[in-house]
């Protein structure tokens, strides 16, 4: 602690050092765009390195107190991840489908129970895809990491979940804290131990009003992204401001309307490029029908059975889901990145000046399990 | 430090950079050389009085901020980090460290995944088209009937959950139905026990589970004229079982749906895609098993002296003329008008008798109670 010079502005007691994105937009729309691109062209199968490339862009972008992270992991580890993840997964699902026979003979759709087993097997894979992620993460020459057992962090996630069924979804906050709790007291970032502060009660003052109101926003469509970005919102502010990692303390002070214009601009999108979509239907059924009118009287049947017709909207199709999933990359991921880290104020980085590293990088395993069950978590 | 990187690569070739030892997190300010190797030199670094030194060979570039140019060594601690953000010692480092952008994914990385996702994608088509009818055909006579039966409970726990307790079971009626059944499979080599029955619903169908059972749907028996036309749809379907078709098709449907979305992955809005390429191919493999059942029937009724051609006008008064309507390889039947014309063709004068009588027909035609449709 005896060298700050290089940290000039920093007279005791030190005031929170704001993080700062600096990434530029252009760039990162670039980079989603190219990947949809590829993405199509491999089948998918390019999905591994677009993840990489879109994290290592946001990390990478990222700056606290003047060091920018970096993100150490790669698209290989991912698509290795994934194959040994199927290996596992295949038998099990076999296996399921064996059980559900013999449960479906005593009881019709008495196998629906088997589906909670999938629910604890995806909250496995949450946590450990975020021990992956969280490996990968360095700053200052340093390593995050993580250790606790992905299935005792299952466990709780499912005792929870299950009282949350009961109650109707009244004890989330709750849940969200308990189980943000065990991670981050299972987080480290070289040798100072994370921890996790923030109280289920906190959130449920923040947010009981959007539970109780959430019928009518779920009825009165124009309402409902309000809420959910209003609700996002306070939950990042939340979530951030809990975190500690020894001394060093975040805050947020995300506006609880900050969202609002990115989901209202993602719907924005969604319907222009949905109305696009469908003129562009109605002029090739138009040209179609134009084209082979020669052969007079051909019934509307005919017309779904052209395979021009078909070839057409099968392009039209895929033109539509790739720009939609760069529209959903740049406005949900990166703008949502870029304003939460720019609402962050670290307290106490001095905590941070010399911590020793420690700590290894896990396997990709759970990224593969979090992408063979679809589930998605943080 | 600017005076320093002002005049810092004039001889010696030196200049300013921010060093990570990868061992902790302190930032050191440090002063970097480009002689031998690059050697690294500042306050507190271990060991103490030596400079630390990087073969080019060895430098990376790593992820870095805006305007920094970050670099690891292989032969460092992995963590180990210098950034430099003096453009001239940017300069400098870069054209010295040959191998400096090796990390990075560039075109051919890329191409190399774009040609194994195609290898992939290619040997998964293969697989589906090929292997996986191969494997299905294989393996059905592999699994015992035990579990077939077991399979066929199963599923029946469901068509009685989907229609309810509907069972129609008039006395002279299921008399009727048992003798037509027999009748038909008296003249096969079918060797597992047969269980029809009758549901009450007015859709025109029928359909076989695996371990024998056979429903006919009341819809079906109303639109009916003759015995020979029920009789035909019930060897259709008594073909399906001495295939043990359903039991093929699941292997057939687990295993491409399996692949296809192995396939697709997580593509957005890929389900579509999906089942859109499923429903191609499954389809036209059940057509095969569907061909392959109307033959059996075809057969059967033969055999038996009966009009073959009396259930493909049976499913013609049903569905009418399809060619116009949907396209053929998306059907999972054949055309209705290309069926019949088969069972026409196959067609002869009955020889043989009767299969019910009249009093029987009647009474099979009204085991659901009072006809009104």
């Amino acid at each position: 602690m005896n060298q700050v010079s290089f940290v000039p502005h920093h007279p005791p007691p030190l005031p929170p050092v704001p993080a700062a994105f600096s990434g530029n937009r252009g760039e990162f729309f670039r980079l989603a765009a190219r990947g949809a691109a590829l993405e199509l062209v491999t089948v998918g199968f390019y999905r591994f390195w677009l993840v990489t490339d879109i994290r290592r862009h946001l990390w990478s972008h990222t700056i606290v107190d003047g060091d920018a992270a970096e993100y150490t992991g790669r698209g290989k580890e991912l698509l290795i991840g994934f194959l040994f993840a199927l290996a596992i997964l295949v038998p099990i699902y076999l296996a399921y489908f064996l059980i559900s026979v013999e449960a479906e003979r005593l009881k019709g759709f008495a196998s629906f129970p088997l589906i909670v087993g999938f629910y604890a097997f995806g909250q496995f894979a949450i946590y450990r895809a975020r021990r992956y992620r969280l490996t990968r993460t360095v700053w200052r020459g340093v390593r995050f990491w993580m250790d606790g057992s992905g299935w005792a962090y299952a466990w709780r996630a499912m005792l929870w979940g299950l009282l949350a069924l009961l109650t109707l979804g009244l004890v989330f906050p709750w849940r969200e804290a308990a189980l943000e709790r065990y991670k981050m007291q299972h987080s480290y970032y070289g040798e100072l131990q994370g921890n996790f502060e923030g109280r289920g009660w906190e959130l449920f003052k923040r947010c009981w009003w959007l539970w109780l109101l959430s019928p009518v926003a779920i009825m009165l469509f124009p309402l409902a992204p309000f809420f959910y970005a209003e609700f996002k919102a306070r939950e990042w502010r939340w979530w951030l401001s809990g975190i500690r990692f020894g001394g060093v303390r975040l805050e947020s002070t995300l506006p609880r309307t900050a969202l609002y214009g990115l989901y209202w601009k993602v719907i924005g999108w969604f319907m222009l490029l949905s109305t696009a979509m469908g003129a562009y239907v109605g002029s090739c059924a138009f040209l179609v029908s134009k084209m082979s009118g020669a052969d007079a009287g051909a019934a509307p049947d005919a017309l779904a059975k052209s395979i021009p017709l078909l070839v057409m909207l099968g392009i039209g199709y895929l033109a539509l889901i790739l720009s939609l999933n760069v529209v959903m990359r740049l406005y949900l991921q990166r703008d949502v990145w870029a304003k939460v880290s720019a609402s962050l104020q670290v307290h106490g980085i001095e905590a941070a000046a010399d911590v020793a590293a420690r700590g290894d990088p896990a396997s990709a395993l759970g990224e593969g399990f979090a992408d063979g069950l679809d589930v998605a978590g943080f | 430090m600017d005076n320093v990187a002002d005049t810092a690569l004039a001889g010696s070739g030196s200049g300013p950079a921010i060093y990570f030892d990868g061992l902790s997190s302190r930032r050191r300010a440090v002063a970097v050389a480009f002689k031998e190797q690059l050697e690294i030199s500042g306050e507190g670094l271990s060991p103490v009085s030596s400079p630390v030194s990087w073969a080019y060979s060895d430098i990376r570039r790593v992820d870095g901020g805006p305007g920094i140019l970050r670099v690891a060594c292989l032969s460092a601690p992995s963590l180990a980090r210098l950034e430099i953000r003096d453009a001239a010692v940017v300069a400098e480092l870069t054209s010295r460290c040959a191998r400096l952008g090796e990390n990075r994914l560039d075109g051919r990385g890329i191409a190399k995944i774009v040609g194994w996702s195609l290898a992939a994608t290619i040997s998964i088509v293969v697989v589906v088209l090929f292997a996986i009818p191969l494997a299905a055909d294989r393996l059905t006579p592999l699994v015992p009937e035990a579990f077939e039966a077991r399979l066929g409970d199963a599923a029946e726990v469901q068509v009685k959950t989907l229609f309810g307790e509907r069972v129609c079971n008039g006395a002279a009626g299921q008399a009727a139905f048992s003798k037509l059944i027999d009748t038909l499979r008296k003249s096969t080599d079918l060797d597992i026990p047969v269980q029809p029955s009758v549901l009450a619903t007015p859709i025109p169908n029928a359909f076989a589970l695996p371990g024998g059972r056979v429903y006919l749907f009341n819809g079906l028996l109303a639109k009916a004229e003759n015995p020979d036309e029920i009789a035909g749809v019930l060897a259709h379907e008594l073909g399906h079982l001495k295939h043990r078709d359903s039991l093929r098709e699941l292997i057939y449907n687990g295993g491409t749906s399996f692949l296809i979305g192995l396939l697709f992955g997580d593509v957005t809005g890929s389900s579509a895609v999906i089942f859109a390429s499923r429903s191609l191919v499954t389809s036209s493999y059940s057509r095969d098993a569907e061909q392959n059942a109307d033959t059996f029937a075809i057969e059967l009724m033969q055999r038996l002296g009966r009009s073959p051609k009396a259930m493909g006008e049976l499913l013609f008064r049903i569905t009418g003329k399809e060619g116009n309507r949907s396209l053929s390889i998306l059907a999972s039947h054949p055309f209705t008008e290309d069926r019949l014309k088969r069972m026409s063709d196959a067609d002869r004068p009955a020889s043989g008798s009767p299969l019910l009588t009249d009093a029987e027909w009647s009474a099979l035609k009204s085991i659901c109670g009072p006809n009104k449709s």
